[in-house]
């Protein structure tokens, strides 16, 4: 059974999440204002985040089946190479978007 | 139904309210695009169409969403799927502490669904508005807040439903899985604006790909912490040499 099917499983998921959404965007709108952010913290807060989205992207464009995916005709790779200029360029992410997603299904569908 | 507002939110002008709405607007195809992306990508990664809806409306996080879902996908352990989505919106806890004192004299009720709002582009738009503000918790600063967020909520719950309705009619071979991936590098590339940010990504970028193998997908969390620890450590470092500049040479 797909984990997505098991109600059970997707439940305390779904709960979990919430939980953090509402334990980040809230915090410290909720704690006493005696409470502040001490400044050391400062710095894991900020790269905890661009760490774990990177953590996220990296596998899902250079691997497959989860070994390491490394080669020309990883036509993801120029993917996000052709998105990533976009956005660098034009800071648009509807066209990085586009561009990103036109590259792929053109390696897709020609090579 | 007056009363629930009254207990929910900040009493606020209209013409503020409005404010926040306009200023908000322009933001709503990008807003819109990142739902649909988001909406398509879960349904299409096996997600129910019901639970794609709840979790849309609940969490309203599309970063945190987009990064749990491959997670899910594998039945990965709860603690990773909920540690990942912390560790992703870790960043909103620096815009609570930056905008708390707008709120601070709120009820609880208030400032639990005020925080619950405030993502990425209420956050940007309200600090470019009242970042330098001395009176602070004005009713037209709660207009202003309000009026963008709903923008924000609105664009995003209705594209995201949108998404996940028509989800299941794009094959899985069209790669929407990329698409997610995109949407993420969108958010990820305005923050890799300094050295320590770049040497983050790298380190955590490579060890992310060589333990994509390991059980439970803890390679994530093992990447995240040494990445995370290598960026704090080039931040340290940057801002030792920077405070201490070598001493100017005495006239004398």
């Amino acid at each position: 059974m797909s984990p997505f099917h098991d109600w059970a499983y997707m439940a305390f998921a779904t709960v979990g999440l919430t939980v953090v959404t509402f334990a980040t965007r809230g915090s410290f709108f909720m704690l006493p204002p005696s409470v502040k952010l001490p400044k050391s913290w400062e710095r894991a807060l900020k790269y905890a985040p661009v760490c774990a989205l990177t953590a996220i992207v990296a596998p899902a464009v250079f691997t497959k089946e989860h070994e390491p995916y490394i080669s020309w005709n990883n036509h993801q790779m120029w993917a996000l190479l052709a998105a990533g200029l976009v956005f660098a360029k034009f800071r648009n992410m509807t066209a990085m978007i586009c561009v990103g997603m036109a590259v792929f299904t053109a390696l897709r569908l020609w090579t | 139904m007056k009363a629930l507002r009254a207990h929910f939110f900040a009493p606020c002008p209209r013409d503020s309210y409005r404010e926040g709405v306009r200023s908000m607007m322009p933001l709503a195809l990008a807003i819109s695009v990142w739902g649909l992306v988001t909406g398509v990508a879960m349904v299409n990664g096996g997600m129910t169409v019901p639970g794609a809806l709840i979790v849309t409306f609940f969490v309203f996080a599309g970063s945190a969403q987009l990064a749990t879902l491959p997670l899910l996908a594998v039945g990965a352990p709860l603690p990773v799927v909920w540690v990942t989505a912390l560790l992703v919106n870790l960043r909103f806890v620096i815009f609570a502490a930056a905008s708390r004192s707008y709120f601070v004299k709120l009820p609880w009720q208030q400032r639990l669904l005020a925080g619950y709002l405030n993502g990425d582009l209420g956050f940007a738009l309200f600090s470019r508005k009242f970042g330098d503000a001395t009176e602070r918790g004005t009713p037209e600063q709660f207009g202003y807040f309000y009026g963008g967020a709903t923008v924000n909520w609105v664009a995003w719950q209705l594209s995201s439903y949108v998404g996940i309705i028509i989800g299941g009619l794009f094959p899985t071979e069209w790669g929407f899985e990329l698409a997610a991936a995109l949407a993420l590098v969108a958010v990820l590339i305005p923050m890799a604006n300094k050295f320590p940010a770049v040497v983050g990504i790298l380190v955590t970028g490579v060890l992310a790909v060589y333990t994509a193998s390991m059980p439970m997908r803890l390679g994530l969390v093992v990447s995240v912490l040494i990445g995370g620890s290598v960026a704090v450590a080039a931040d340290i470092w940057r801002s030792r040499s920077e405070v201490q500049p070598e001493p100017e040479p005495s006239a004398a």
